[in-house]
């Protein structure tokens, strides 16, 4: 059982918060759910879009086609009418002027008085959303009870009045449905009894609560999307989480909170996407060579410079990895779901505090601001470890320092906080003798560097190796680093109706790539890389760490990420022409544009 | 209790012979003597030039941060630890000119931190550049025809941004510096302390005589520290005599709530949390 249903409308009129409640219902009643937003820059006017894909089998990523689409304004049936399955229906204002718009064919096309429905009922011309959703569980004759709920739980809070009114919306628009609706639409589903308890959430917010499960105390970031809502969120939570959260000047103040934190011994991390990263790139180094731990989380979005800010890529990979001057170890995480956004989230902290290194960890707009559905995390689940930390320690001569940074065979020297008696020491930017005074012996400088450098042997350990979705010896296999693994992964059973076997390998753990991880890469079959970038980046990463050059690479660097129907077109294709060809270009269809002019008259 | 010696290092400070800054070293560890604060309570945190070498020259805990990054992670030490005596310390170049927004961020939040910046009106360690104090006119190696700018102006800044504690030393005048420098460890809020300060090798103009020439104690002049409106007019008053009137000392104090105070989570500092979240599920029922 599946169903995909889309919300359209101007920014501004609620759609989206309508959408990501709709899709709450579903995920109470039992569904596998995925909200997916799109919208452009700006606050009121263009086209924002919000899409709900349901399944009673697990998925993961949104598809190129609706079931029902609703609209709102105009732009709404141009930009969507051709996303619409035959037999689908395209609900919309009848208010709107439409007469030169072509209306799609092989589709049920219902106008809404909406306008007439508000005033008949009493409500406020807000509420237009509220309808389109009775309208559209009217519909599928889905029961409405979890939806009234959940309008009193979103707006009990402003009054009970308002809560009332919704509620009769609502009703207001399954009962017009019923009545007026002529045409034939054949999906109905009832909530399944089985489930209940999942959760809606989005990547930011998955790695929001995964930050504070690892125990992280203070959080500082400077507002950009598409990370701000991991900001919004902790701010909103800091009390109930007894956590600081601070919004800074900038981005450098932002990280160098985090850093100044973290040497006074809590956890503590940064958000923010590419441009708001730029500016945190010398304070990397910092980190890594005072050994201080940090956390940054970076939600990509397409570059360079201010470019699509609402869309998504993953092109800031080798950005990230090498970012900063002069040579030192880092850890790149990458979550392909909310799951590993809240338990690889929570595990950046340890990796950072037991490294004492900057650990980034990698989203993209695509994950950070889609919903998914998913089983309650488990914050027991989660193991705090904090690294070497020294507490009690031999007294000092005076005069003396502490030896912060003393030269031991695993590279890591343990860690004293200020308040620490016979700890003083400095923290530093400048390279360094092992009692942390600056130094510029050559001898001490190449040992420092080859102290820090040795942590990684430690750290490979504990890298594990990419996980594989499908059948292990499948003939194909579709590799793909942090979001991507989403669309990868639906595709699969796309393919296998195709009669075509493939799996996913999927890496979350991005740099350092250990070695051991050569032999799972060789043994697979067929290979097709999915990377939202235009130069393939991962792809260059795992030739040049691992010797490993897959057939084929497909990028997408249009703005959005891969849909399932592309993965499943580009590995036909590749098979078609047994993975001879190299390079594939994907690009999105569609008559989309932020600004539209032509969209406003059609025929005039 | 403390002493000097508690707060001294066996290395000896590489600056320029009769260079300021070994007057601010001593005047810091005077003060920390004096305040009471055990070394390993006081953290010193620097961006970097020359004033950037405090830390390894003072006996207590130390940040060395990049250049113009004094006050970003000094403030994440204070969120962190509010137990902690937090010292600032910087340059003019790394202050108001690369860590200018820094600066004028920090005292909108008044912080309890001190916030000392070398002010020798010119680049040192960089080997003599313009700086953001540089007088209009003067020759520096970026500006050899002349530096075109008006200078900023730190102490009407400060007051002007919510400072609540506003104070000029000279490294001329080690007694003098100390006591502001301990009025401002003791000040509970952001105390910014702007020290005149030559540069023996790169400021021909700015030196010892220039200042002692000019130089005069506002506590020994009846200025009332609590009133904002005549700490401005003594604030703007070198500029406006061109410099040949220049007070010193504490220009303006005021008790007002910091910023740890206001938050209800620093009841006990950050670093004395257990670090088992709180509020999860709670958090997570509102997401099914």
């Amino acid at each position: 059982m599946e169903f995909t249903w889309m919300i359209g409308a101007e920014a501004g009129a609620g759609s989206m918060v309508t959408g990501r409640t709709l899709a709450k219902v579903f995920a109470r009643g039992g569904y596998h759910v995925i909200g997916y937003p799109e919208y452009p820059s700006l606050i009121r006017g263009g086209h924002n879009t919000y899409q709900i894909r349901l399944s009673d089998k697990k998925i993961h990523s949104p598809v190129k086609k609706n079931d029902v689409v609703v609209s709102l304004n105009r732009n709404g049936i141009i930009f969507n009418r051709d996303s619409i399955n035959k037999g689908g229906v395209l609900i919309y204002d009848s208010e709107l002027d439409v007469a030169d718009v072509k209306m799609p064919e092989g589709v049920n096309v219902f106008p809404v008085p909406l306008k007439q429905i508000v005033e008949q009922n009493g409500l406020d011309p807000r509420m237009a959303n509220t309808i389109t959703v009775g309208i559209s569980l009217g519909l599928i004759d889905y029961p409405m009870d979890d939806f009234f709920k959940l309008l009193e739980k979103e707006f009990s809070r402003k009054s009970k009045e308002i809560v009332d009114l919704n509620i009769k919306a609502a009703k207001a628009g399954y009962d017009y449905v019923k009545k007026n609706f002529k045409g034939h639409f054949p999906i109905k589903f009832k909530p399944m009894k089985n489930n209940g308890k999942k959760i809606v959430i989005g990547g930011n917010e998955a790695f929001a609560l995964g930050s504070v499960s690892g125990g992280v105390k203070m959080f500082a970031a400077y507002p950009m999307t598409p990370a701000s809502s991991v900001l919004h969120y902790l701010a909103e939570k800091e009390r109930d989480f007894n956590i600081v959260v601070k919004q800074t000047e900038d981005e450098i103040a932002a990280v160098e909170y985090a850093i100044g934190a973290a040497y006074a011994g809590v956890r503590a991390g940064t958000s923010t996407s590419g441009g708001g990263f730029s500016l945190m790139v010398e304070s990397l180094g910092l980190s890594a060579l005072s050994e201080t731990p940090v956390v940054v989380f970076l939600a990509q979005r397409p570059g360079p410079s201010t470019c699509m800010p609402t869309w998504t890529e993953q092109g800031d990979l080798r950005f990230a990895l090498h970012a900063s001057q002069g040579e030192f170890l880092r850890v790149i995480l990458a979550p392909g779901t909310v799951d590993e956004e809240f338990y690889l989230g929570a595990e950046a902290y340890n990796i950072a505090e037991k490294y004492q290194i900057p650990v980034i960890v990698m989203s993209d707009k695509f994950l950070s601001e889609s919903h998914f559905s998913a089983e309650r995390f488990e914050p027991g689940k989660v193991k705090i470890e904090r690294g070497e930390i020294a507490s009690k320690l031999k007294e000092l001569k005076p005069m003396e320092r502490f030896e912060r940074y003393k030269l031991t065979r695993s590279g890591i020297s343990p860690r004293v906080f200020p308040g620490t008696p016979n700890g003083m020491h400095v923290a530093t930017s400048y390279e360094h003798r092992e009692d942390s005074f600056s130094s510029e012996n050559f001898e001490m400088r190449a040992n420092m560097v080859d102290k820090r450098a040795r942590k990684q042997k430690l750290l490979e350990k504990e890298i594990p190796l990419p996980k594989i979705y499908g059948k292990k010896d499948a003939p194909i296999s579709i590799i793909c680093w942090g979001s991507q693994m989403l669309p990868a992964v639906d595709a699969l059973p796309m393919l296998e109706a195709k009669g075509i076997h493939a799996n996913v390998i999927h890496f979350s753990y991005i740099y350092p790539l250990p070695k051991k991880i050569r032999a799972m890469l060789k043994s697979a079959k067929n290979t097709l890389m999915i990377e939202n970038n235009s130069t393939a980046q991962f792809t260059g990463m795992l030739k040049e760490y691992l010797s490993f050059k897959p057939n084929v690479v497909a990028l997408k660097y249009d703005g959005k990420q891969f849909f399932p129907e592309e993965v499943t077109k580009v590995v036909e294709g590749a098979k078609a022409n047994n993975f001879k060809k190299k390079v594939v270009r994907v690009v999105d269809e569609g008559e989309y544009e932020y600004y539209n002019p032509a969209a406003y008259s059609e025929v005039r | 209790m403390a002493t000097l010696n508690d707060f001294t290092v066996k290395e000896k400070p590489q600056w320029c012979p009769g260079c300021g800054d070994f007057a601010i070293n001593l005047a810091i560890k005077n003060a920390l003597a004096q305040s009471g604060v055990e070394p390993q309570n006081a953290v010193i945190v620097s961006g970097i030039g020359c004033s950037g070498k405090m830390p390894h020259h003072v006996r207590a805990y130390g940040f060395e941060s990049l250049h113009g990054r004094v006050i970003p992670p000094a403030s994440g030490i204070r969120l962190a630890n509010q137990e902690l005596t937090v010292i600032g310390v910087g340059g003019d170049g790394d202050g108001y000119g690369i860590g200018m927004g820094h600066f004028i961020h920090v005292m909108r939040r008044n912080y309890d931190m001190t916030y000392i910046v070398h002010d020798n009106q010119v680049y040192g360690l960089t080997t003599g550049q313009t700086a953001p104090t540089t007088q209009k006119g003067m020759k520096t190696k970026s500006t050899p025809y002349g530096n075109l700018e008006e200078p900023v102006h730190p102490i009407p800044l400060a007051l002007t941004m919510g400072a609540t504690y506003v104070a000029r030393g000279f490294a001329g005048d080690i007694a003098h510096l100390t006591s502001i420098i301990l009025g401002g460890i003791k000040h509970k809020g952001f105390a910014l302390i702007d020290i005149l300060q030559p540069c023996v090798t790169f400021n021909k103009l700015n030196t010892y005589e220039y200042w002692k020439q000019r130089c005069y104690k506002l506590e020994e002049n009846g200025h009332d520290s609590t009133n904002h409106e005549k700490a401005l007019e003594k604030a703007n008053e070198d500029w406006k005599t061109n410099y040949d009137k220049i007070p010193i000392g504490l220009f303006f104090k005021e008790d007002k709530p910091t910023y740890e105070s206001e938050l209800p989570q620093l009841k006990v500092p950050l670093v004395k949390h257990d670090l088992k979240p709180v509020g999860l599920e709670e958090a997570m029922d509102e997401f099914i």
